[in-house]
């Protein structure tokens, strides 16, 4: 029961920095950014060959591999999408391709075999029958964070005010005077730093292999729909429900059915209420 | 007429026949290596055979013709697989095919094989339907030889008497749980090692397999703690250890493990890993203890080659080569209906053991053939061989945290 709680809440914790960061690029640019889980995957990687091949110190090379990917979001919103933006479905196709390229850039660089990121917490904790590794509780501790200072900045800063003037009448806050390029680029830098952190806190329980960017991909947009695409409460909460559900399903039936469990949730969502949980009109 | 023209059309045949046979014989002989080469039981399967190609060559060849090697990637995808021995076979014209890891991949390809009448020596794939073909089906499938691993029931076979006569025998466990990936291989060994070890008197307290893709085990490593196993019998190839040995590491989970772990046969996994593999026993073929005359030549000539120790394709693909030079020499032709008996009649004295080959072509196990190594990571990723006993190199450690559990339990 106990570790349903707090396994549950780990697993929840990393689908929200997956599923806002997805969410307010969708919500401020209407970007359907399929490159999100390359985020994920070169937080990981550049954490690997930072801490490995060239020896830093783990909190230096975490630090700089989240500002990298980050770096590495603003400059693909320049060059590679804010050309194609006219057209939707260019800028789906366009993430798609940089998220390929991530997979064989990586399979060519590194192979295919999974890379080791020393964790920053080592010990292990153990109370009332429950055995976690220190790592675990630090990804839960710094997703709860991330989600705050998030909320922070968007609600307190003129920064955060101009993305959800945007967010909201994208023609009227231009109009206003807000740069809405540059605040693209800002909102996908954030979007891509919050996924890298997910990768480089995760990738020492995790996987860090060629193909790591799929399933957190698949997890942030069922997430997204379940929550309402462009809400971010919606996505948290959407985490919320989706990281408990599988817990319990992998604890009490079997952990091969967890996949299963947020296809459903889709399924359901889309059929029942199209809009998502928070979401104020149906995305598709 | 026609009774003059048959005979004599026969002739010319023949002759145009015996000339190209003649011609044939300046060529070298095509050696098709068909390989997932984006892993390491694909490059080791690759270079080693290299390895043995250089020494036949060295020797002066077979039949007087020189070795040469043409590679295909077969992926873990049975479509590229299929389309690796097509090309092998069909553009490449290669006289035998050596390879294999993924037993879905071998599966796919066999029809094609033996459509194509090319000898295929697998080095990688343990499922035990791939030699099943050539019992049900002599004629189309003789072609299909394995010689390496020992098939999934024979594993199933040796897990067992290590659980038995090392984890009950020595240690004293009596409950232990089978954990595996939801694979081909898998499936056939599982039911086959659980009634094993409950007929020698261990109880198995769970069994259950997952999905290879899956990267958290910590719920399924949590019921294997709730179910009192005080031993988990781990199944893997193709799912990523690296991760399960790590997450069963970080939260100390309390019980020893060990097993079939492809990936933690890797030289580099204990490094690779932190270290985090320290107490787990994974079975392997080869390893640099002089099982046979030719073990350490072939380890050192492999490490001297390529800076890094070898893995279980390296011994198959290195000895299936030296195994078909053979039969080919003894058949005095590369035509595969004359090899085929002779490679039947293989008693070779390779790296591993003795191959000996089965009335459906499968790599016999046993003492003095080719056995199952239980080795042991220990510090600073050592690797000690603990079970078979007659070839133990010394004591099975338990995990660190189990020993510091037991010790503040007295």
């Amino acid at each position: 029961m106990f570790n349903i709680l707090v396994y549950g809440a780990v697993t929840s914790a990393i689908y929200a920095m997956l599923a806002v960061g997805f969410t307010l690029i969708f919500g401020v640019a209407r970007i359907l950014n399929l490159a999100h889980g390359a985020f994920y995957g070169l937080g990981a990687y550049a954490a690997y060959v930072m801490t490995g091949p060239l020896h830093w110190p783990l909190p230096l090379a975490a630090v700089a591999a989240v500002l990298l990917v980050a770096g590495f979001g603003a400059a693909m919103e320049r060059v590679l999408v804010r050309p194609l933006r006219q057209s939707a479905l260019a800028v789906l196709m366009i993430t798609l391709a940089v998220a390929l390229i991530f997979e064989q850039g990586m399979f060519l660089l590194f192979g295919s075999e999974a890379r080791n990121v020393p964790a920053f917490v080592t010990d292990t904790w153990t109370y009332s029958g429950l055995d976690i590794s220190g790592q675990r509780l630090l990804t839960l501790a710094v997703g709860v964070l991330v989600l705050c200072l998030l909320y922070l900045f968007i609600q307190k800063t003129r920064a955060g005010a101009a993305i959800l003037a945007i967010s909201q009448d994208p023609e009227g806050a231009q109009y206003m005077g807000i740069p809405a390029n540059r605040l693209y680029s800002l909102v996908m830098a954030l979007s891509a730093g919050i996924a890298a952190t997910a990768g480089v806190l995760t990738a020492p329980f995790l996987t860090v292999q060629p193909t790591m960017d799929l399933l957190p991909m698949v997890k942030a947009f069922a997430i997204v729909i379940v929550g309402g695409l462009g809400s971010i409460p919606g996505s948290i909460l959407a985490a919320l429900l989706l990281g408990y559900s599988e817990t319990v399903v992998a604890y009490t039936v079997s952990p091969a059915w967890t996949e299963i469990v947020s296809l459903i949730a889709v399924l359901l969502t889309l059929i029942l209420r199209p809009a998502g949980l928070l979401g104020k009109r149906a995305a598709f | 007429m026609r009774h003059l023209t048959t005979p004599l059309a026969l002739a010319a045949l023949a002759l145009l026949a015996g000339g190209m046979a003649a011609a044939a014989e300046e060529k070298p002989i095509v050696i098709g290596i068909t390989a997932a080469i984006q892993l390491q039981v694909g490059r080791d399967t690759v270079d080693a055979a290299q390895i043995a190609i250089d020494e036949v060559n060295a020797a002066g060849g077979v039949l007087g013709r020189k070795l040469t090697m043409v590679v295909a990637d077969e992926t873990m995808d049975p479509q590229q697989g299929v389309a690796a021995v097509k090309k092998l076979t069909a553009d490449d014209h290669v006289d035998v095919l050596i390879g294999g890891y993924n037993s879905g991949v071998t599966l796919a390809q066999e029809p094609h094989i033996a459509d194509a009448r090319t000898i295929y020596l697998g080095v990688g794939a343990a499922s035990p339907s791939i030699t099943d073909f050539v019992k049900k089906n002599y004629k189309r499938f003789k072609y299909i030889f394995r010689v390496n691993p020992i098939n999934a029931v024979h594993q199933a076979e040796q897990v067992a008497g290590f659980v038995v006569g090392k984890v009950k025998g020595d240690l004293g466990y009596r409950t232990i749980a089978i954990v595996g990936e939801n694979a081909k291989w898998v499936q056939d060994l599982a039911p086959v090692l659980k009634s094993t070890v409950e007929e020698g008197g261990v109880k198995v307290a769970m069994l259950e397999l997952f999905d290879p893709d899956m990267s958290d085990f910590s719920p399924l490593l949590s019921q294997v703690k709730d179910s009192g196993a005080q031993f988990l019998v781990i199944l893997v190839s193709h799912a990523n250890s690296d991760v399960f040995v790590k997450q069963w590491y970080d939260a100390k989970f309390p019980m020893a493990i060990g097993g079939i772990d492809v990936k933690g046969q890797d030289p580099d996994f204990f490094s690779r890993i932190g270290g985090k593999s320290i107490a787990e026993t994974v079975t392997n073929g080869l390893l640099a203890e002089p099982l046979t005359p030719k073990t350490m030549p072939f380890w050192n000539a492999f490490n001297a080659r390529y800076k890094r120790p070898p893995v279980y394709t390296a011994p198959g693909a290195y000895d299936a080569l030296h195994i078909y030079a053979e039969a080919v020499d003894r058949a005095q032709s590369t035509d595969p209906d004359k090899v085929v008996p002779e490679l039947e009649k293989t008693r070779y004295l390779g790296t591993q053991g003795t191959y000996v080959f089965t009335d459906d072509h499968d790599v016999k196990p046993g003492p003095g053939l080719i056995n199952l190594l239980f080795v042991q990571w220990q510090e600073n990723g050592k690797r000690v061989i603990v079970w078979p006993k007659e070839l133990a190199t010394g004591k099975m450690i338990l995990p660190p945290w189990i020993n510091q559990r037991a010790d503040a339990a007295k």
